[in-house]
């Protein structure tokens, strides 16, 4: 019975990494209504920037937050000013932009293979930093000390957000131009601009998201695509646009995925992560938080 | 000469050219690429009946080549049935997959029927990768399924040289564009014409856009699996990697978009210009810049989508029509 | 006999009545009119009757069968078709295209659907616009083809929605006079219309609405009489139309 409390633990605090991952995207997704499809290869270039941040200096995994935040928010606000800005003004009465996905699914696979170019195929990892292979005894139960970091850094970015979003100026501008695109410009505010500062945020995140991934985690160029698909799948759980659902949504996938493996193999766990997938699409689409005449 | 013989002239000779090629092309190596160059071909237009005409954006089309290849070989490995036969199981299989992922999601925004599309693939090819038998089957899990070459012959669908192979692939692409173009002059491709571009109008007009678009799916799904079995009598060789991965999935919605989605020479067109492009930068930078052309090809898709949105296929087409006008002074109604 | 029957229908959005309890017979053959200042819930309830959705409360009944549950496409192969107020052209595709879609409602055969959509261009005066790209239409022949398309489909009740906003003196007589031509050959025509000129001498019949309950029903004479009518609306815009 301790192995199942002790996994459905460690199950939480990666499943909170996950979430944290998802609230990158699901924060683009509320403000642009789009997917943003290069969303996992934006917290692989978050990990590499991490990774040789912290092996060429030596500093703490957390602290590389000091350059990753800043770096990753430049690099999604350029993003969407360059490539997705002139796809909404082009298509400007198209509620959903179809050439939105294409040109991030673009991205996602320029992002990849560069990737693969410049640092090669190999898997990197630093073995020496402070966290790595930390665990906390509890009684007898194992917990590992970086997964901890990485579910508290969760719960901090999503109140960040969340503060955000409420109670600055520019937070207040994000969530009116979410809610009505058309009425915000009549206010004055500048509606691509808002786009730019929310792919930032989001961009930001996935970067947050990667740098609590990098003391334990392995870092290679497709490291991407394994977030980017549960990341999706995340969003569809919580409901997209839900900070508080890709939390939850992340906790469950996490769960499934270091439970399952007592009953099954572990390979299998990721068909019931599509299991359920699939059956959050048949039987309740705006997932559990979601809005639900916007779908 | 009359006009409407003036534009069906380059297609005759077209057809002539692709027909007489392998007279000319004598290099296995060569012949091998034309193969492929046609197979993409087959499938990007095969994808471009539901990502084109339907204005959804499927990105697991990998799924059905799998299905495809995975039901004609097991059953003709297991079970002794021709190739050809199982071609057409693994393709009415596939469509009642494709009419699953669509049900559910036709009805939402495009996003969510992408994001399913590729959940699905990547779920099917995991359970590939994780059963080695699915009740009596055998699937040998990541080591995939070997044919052996024992029987040649028409009717076992493989071959000793690589002509007919070419000659195979090239008769499907015929059907399958001719099929593309019949549909796109039918009701049916009317309807997924209006249901992609304004659904509200489009159902206003008596079109349930659903429908027209689970229909395209069908079809589109059923034909993709049949180059899967084509593929696995080509290689003689499948495992879950070859057959169905995101990779394949992307580079067929990739050409088929800078191509032209929506059009019939669209995802041929892209198919001719890219392929070359893949093979050859595997050719020649394969250990030394490998995915060097995922890279161009996610420059050129980034490209095409902020300046011609609608593919290569409409200024190509527009220089031809005016080359065409200048020799026989036609200028070739419009629309 | 009565083509379309609207009985107490409601509609809201969460807490805002968009439609409170609104009736209305249309007779076949008349062309009935409804106005109202904006934002007073004539869309809305053109949305219900077209089946795009559905009433909160109250029933509609269309050529005797009650239309709940009933989605926009079933209402058109019914005899249902409808404009909209934000035309809705497909964009990239010819004129011909464009009346095609609506005539392959009554046909499969692409010969026929041809030939029913080239009577309708003919009929809208418009056949020499045929080949031209939608999207490049002007204002007024944008909202000819939204009524060539629905035409096309050959309806038995043609829901307008604000098809003369936007024209010129000139073109709205043009339009009037197309709209009471269908009405001759044996449409019944319900329409939303803001230019009170227009709706004067079209309507058989006008019912007014106002922050989504009908305030007066009549004919144009009674309507263009009543107190309540002149306070509410006409007072500010009567004149200016």
């Amino acid at each position: 019975m301790l192995f199942i409390i002790e996994d459905t633990i460690n199950g939480i605090l990666m499943g909170s990494i996950y979430g944290l991952a998802a609230l990158g995207l699901t924060v683009i997704f509320g403000v642009l209504k789009v997917i943003n499809f290069a969303h996992g290869s934006l917290l692989m270039v978050g990990m590499y920037v991490a990774y040789w941040a912290v092996l060429l200096t030596g500093m703490h995994p957390y602290l590389s937050l000091v350059v990753v935040v800043p770096v990753m928010f430049v690099f999604g606000y350029l993003l969407q000013d360059i490539l997705i800005k002139p796809i909404f003004k082009s298509e400007k009465e198209v509620r959903e932009p179809i050439t939105v996905i294409i040109v991030t699914t673009g991205v996602w696979y320029i992002l990849d293979n560069l990737a693969l170019l410049i640092f090669g195929p190999q898997y990197r990892n630093i073995q020496d930093n402070p966290l790595r292979g930390k665990m906390l005894e509890i009684g007898d139960m194992m917990v590992s000390v970086p997964k901890l970091w990485g579910f508290f850094t969760a719960l901090a970015t999503a109140l960040v957000i969340y503060l955000f979003l409420r109670k600055t100026r520019m937070g207040r501008a994000v969530r009116a131009t979410s809610l009505d695109r058309d009425a915000a410009s009549l206010q004055g505010i500048n509606q691509y601009r808002i786009y730019n500062i929310a792919f930032g945020m989001g961009t930001a995140v996935a970067g947050v998201a990667g740098v609590t991934l990098v003391p334990f985690y392995n870092v290679f160029p497709t490291v991407g695509v394994l977030f980017d698909i549960k990341c999706f799948i995340i969003v569809v759980l919580g409901g997209l646009g839900s900070i508080g659902g890709a939390l939850l949504g992340g906790m469950i996938i996490g769960v499934i995925e270091s439970v399952g493996p007592q009953f099954m193999t572990a390979t299998w766990t990721e068909a019931i992560v599509y299991a359920l997938f699939l059956a959050f699409l048949f039987l309740k689409p705006s997932g559990l938080f979601g809005v639900k005449y916007d779908w | 000469m009359t006009p409407s013989l003036a534009r069906g002239l380059p297609l005759v000779v077209l057809a002539l050219v692709a027909f007489g090629l392998p007279l000319a092309v004598t290099s296995a190596t060569y012949l091998h690429i034309l193969i492929l160059l046609f197979l993409y071909a087959y499938l990007t237009t095969s994808w471009n009946l539901v990502g084109g005409f339907a204005g959804v954006l499927p990105l697991g089309h990998a799924a059905f080549v799998g299905i495809g290849a995975y039901t004609s070989t097991i059953l003709s490995l297991q079970y002794g049935v021709s190739p050809w036969i199982g071609m057409f199981v693994g393709g009415l299989l596939s469509s009642l997959v494709g009419v699953i992922i669509g049900l559910p999601t036709f009805k939402m925004r495009g996003a969510y029927f992408a994001l399913a599309t590729i959940a699905f693939a990547e779920g099917i090819r995991v359970m590939f990768e994780n059963i080695d038998y699915l009740g009596p089957l055998q699937i040998n899990g990541p080591r995939g399924l070997q044919i052996p070459p024992l029987k040649t012959g028409l009717v076992h669908f493989m071959f000793a040289d690589k002509e007919p192979y070419y000659y195979i692939i090239l008769v499907m692409l015929a059907a399958v564009l001719a099929l593309t173009w019949a549909i796109s002059r039918s009701k049916l491709g009317y309807y997924l014409v209006a249901g992609g571009e304004e659904p509200e109008a489009a159902q206003s007009l008596g079109i349930n856009v659903a429908h027209a678009k689970l229909a395209a799916m069908a079809m589109s799904s059923f034909l993709t699996a049949l180059a899967g079995t084509f593929w696995a009598q080509f290689t003689l060789y499948i495992h879950p990697k070859s057959v169905m991965s995101l990779d394949i999935s992307f580079e067929i919605a990739f050409i088929a978009l800078i191509g032209g989605r929506g059009s019939i020479a669209g995802p041929v067109l892209g198919a001719l210009l890219l392929r070359p492009v893949s093979d050859f930068s595997r050719i020649y930078f394969g250990d030394t810049l490998p995915g060097l052309h995922l890279i161009i090809f996610g420059v050129v898709l980034i490209l095409v989508m902020l300046y011609q949105p609608r593919g290569l296929q409409e200024p190509l087409t527009r220089l031809y029509r005016r080359a065409m006008g200048r020799l026989i002074g036609d200028r070739g109604a419009p629309g | 006999m009565k083509v379309l029957e609207i009985k107490k229908v409601r509609r809201y959005f969460g807490g805002i009545k968009a439609v409170e309890n609104f009736s209305l017979d249309v007779a076949e053959g008349a062309i009935v009119g409804l106005i109202g200042p904006n934002g007073a819930g004539k869309s809305t309830l053109f949305n219900c009757v077209a089946g795009v959705f559905p009433p909160t409360s109250g029933e509609i009944v269309f050529l005797g069968e009650r239309t709940a549950g009933l989605k926009p496409w079933d209402l058109c192969r019914r005899g249902l078709a409808r404009t909209f107020q934000i035309v809705k052209p497909f964009a990239a595709r010819s004129v011909l295209y464009n009346v095609m879609v609506g005539a392959f409602a009554g046909t499969a055969r692409r010969s026929e659907a041809e030939r029913r959509a080239l009577e309708v261009l003919q009929r809208l005066r418009m056949e020499h616009l045929s080949h031209a790209r939608a999207g490049n239409l002007t204002i007024a022949d944008r909202k000819r083809l939204e009524i060539a398309r629905a035409l096309a489909t050959r309806p038995k009740l043609l829901l307008l929605d604000e098809v003369m906003a936007g024209l010129r003196p000139t073109e709205v007589d043009e339009m009037v006079a197309i709209i009471k031509g269908l009405r001759d050959s044996g449409m019944t025509i319900f329409v939303i219309e803001h230019i009170m000129r227009a709706i004067m001498a079209l309507s058989d019949r006008i019912a007014v609405l106002q922050f989504g309950s009908k305030i007066a029903e009549g004919t144009p004479q009674e309507i263009a009489r009543d107190e309540r009518v002149i306070k509410a609306y006409l007072g500010e815009d009567y004149g200016a139309a």
